[in-house]
């Protein structure tokens, strides 16, 4: 199966916090005339956390739903490299492509969760199905979310409210970019394919991110039950 | 093949580098292409600037390399029943059956040892697994296993000091005494693992929470539902220190009410005489 392959898309086997869900409806053009302004990250703890120039300006209700995706996508980046680092399967230019852009997406989620503060969306759980552990599935899966990444920036461009935001987004578009053309070197397919790039929308997205059905149910590891260890 | 894909990358990277040196050239030379309002230069007409760029709403850090340690463990969530082997392969014997719950309803984990390829290029993991003899590992399919998920901490019995320790890489962060097996019924010796925790079910010989761990009786081998070790508070915090269980460990209320904030699920326990 690849990630092309899937069409059904049920935002609920991405989403198990709804946070991904209220973000893209905030992200769907017909659902929010007009767009409700609220303090970045909710509270002043959150303001505490962004940067002075920004810290007391407020954040369009729409940017904040894009950050957040932004924040899903990179949760997903992150956990994907640094699962490969720790497995340490990968050799070679790979292994060194694993530890460079995986430290880069963890620089991204911690901007991200910083300036979102309270209203950052929760990690969610991943099983990368030993894809993590296979060179060969690594680098294709690779090729596909740094694709999946500079195509899903780009299609939120036009919907940021924010100088500053966009700013920001059109920062890690371009880092997203490099990290594509590096991988597709690795993995022998053309760096720059097309003169044009298309961007992808959050249906889009979310349909190609279900396919690789790497977020999963987070394990249920509390119980009410009433023990019955030997005691 | 990868050596002339090699050099059209490069010849391409070089014609492309040498267009945009031109074009910045002939953009410096003429003052600028003659935008209207743009001020590129100091022929630009005063009044017409460019606002600045903005500043980004984030700041981003350095990026820092992944800090791995030796204290680290992973553990993998059962995606479904699966039976272990010896070696991995599928006709090695069966040592031990990992089931996709607990018996206390919770996600059933085990901890990831190893992990290697057979002749059809399967990925198997070594796991160590909740089943007697205490200490069994054994191999089992990737593709049997869900995501991972990986701890610091570690936690260590200490049978004959009446003492449980914790650690969060190599700091201890964590100290108490506990009330461990009679001689009678033991608490089991060697390496096990925290599975699951139990809150708000109202039964003071438990103590307000427990932890379900991998170790099993070998003495209470009938004991319902298997006779798991459990790391439990008492209603009896004056028997604390001592030889006093039927092989749990116990720690007085408040303890384990501190433990809990400090222990993830599947941090390693080592139960030593």
């Amino acid at each position: 199966m690849t990630l092309h392959d899937f069409t059904d898309l049920r935002l609920d086997d991405l989403d198990r916090d709804g946070a991904l869900r209220q973000a893209a409806d905030d992200l769907e053009p017909t659902s929010r005339a007009g767009f409700l302004t609220i303090v970045a990250g909710g509270a002043a703890a959150a303001a505490a956390l962004v940067r002075p120039s920004i810290a007391s300006a407020a954040l369009a209700r729409t940017d904040v739903a894009i950050l957040n995706y932004a924040l899903t996508l990179e949760y997903l980046q992150d956990a994907f490299y640094t699962e490969a680092e720790r497995k340490g399967a990968l050799s070679g230019p790979t292994a060194r492509l694993a530890g460079v852009v995986g430290a880069v997406e963890r620089a991204h989620v911690k901007a991200l969760r910083d300036v979102l503060g309270k209203q950052a969306v929760k990690r969610p759980f991943f099983d990368f199905r030993g894809v993590t552990e296979d060179p060969a599935g690594f680098t294709r899966t690779a090729v596909a979310f740094e694709d999946l990444g500079t195509a899903a920036y780009k299609g939120q461009a036009h919907r940021i409210k924010s100088p500053e935001v966009l700013a920001a987004a059109v920062g890690i578009h371009s880092v997203e970019a490099r990290h594509a053309a590096w991988i597709r070197y690795i993995a022998g397919v053309p760096p720059a394919a097309e003169p044009f790039d298309q961007p992808k929308t959050v249906k889009e997205t979310l349909q190609l991110v279900r396919a690789t059905r790497f977020v999963v149910a987070r394990p249920r590891t509390r119980s009410k039950r009433r023990p019955r260890f030997t005691g | 093949m990868r050596r002339q894909a090699t050099r059209r990358f490069l010849l391409s990277a070089a014609v492309a580098a040498v267009a945009a040196g031109a074009s910045l050239a002939a953009l410096a030379a003429t003052g600028g292409p003659g935008v209207p309002g743009a001020d590129i230069g100091p022929a630009s007409a005063p009044g017409s600037k460019l606002a600045p760029p903005a500043d980004p709403v984030l700041n981003v850090p350095r990026p820092q390399p992944l800090r791995t340690s030796r204290y680290e463990t992973t553990w993998a969530t059962m995606k479904r029943p699966t039976p272990v082997r010896a070696a991995p392969r599928q006709a090695a014997p069966v040592v031990g059956h990992l089931a996709r719950r607990t018996p206390e309803g919770t996600t059933n984990i085990a901890l990831a040892l190893d992990r290697a390829e057979d002749r059809q290029g399967s990925l198997w993991i070594r796991v160590r697994i909740p089943a007697l003899p205490n200490n069994t590992t054994g191999w089992v399919p990737r593709s049997t296993l869900g995501g991972y998920g990986v701890v610091r901490t570690r936690l260590v019995v200490d049978l004959s000091e009446r003492r449980l320790t914790l650690f969060r890489g190599s700091k201890r962060i964590f100290r108490a005494p506990i009330g461990v097996g009679t001689e009678e019924f033991p608490t089991p010796t060697g390496d096990f693992y925290v599975r699951n925790k139990l809150t708000q079910y109202r039964n003071a010989f438990y103590g307000p929470l427990a932890f379900g761990t991998s170790a099993r009786s070998e003495t209470l081998t009938d004991w319902p539902d298997g006779g798991f070790v459990g790391i439990h508070g008492t209603n009896q915090p004056g028997l604390i220190p001592g030889r006093v269980s039927h092989g749990c460990i116990r720690l007085r209320n408040e303890a384990i009410v501190r433990l809990a904030r400090l222990l993830p699920i599947g941090t390693p326990l080592r139960i030593r005489a």
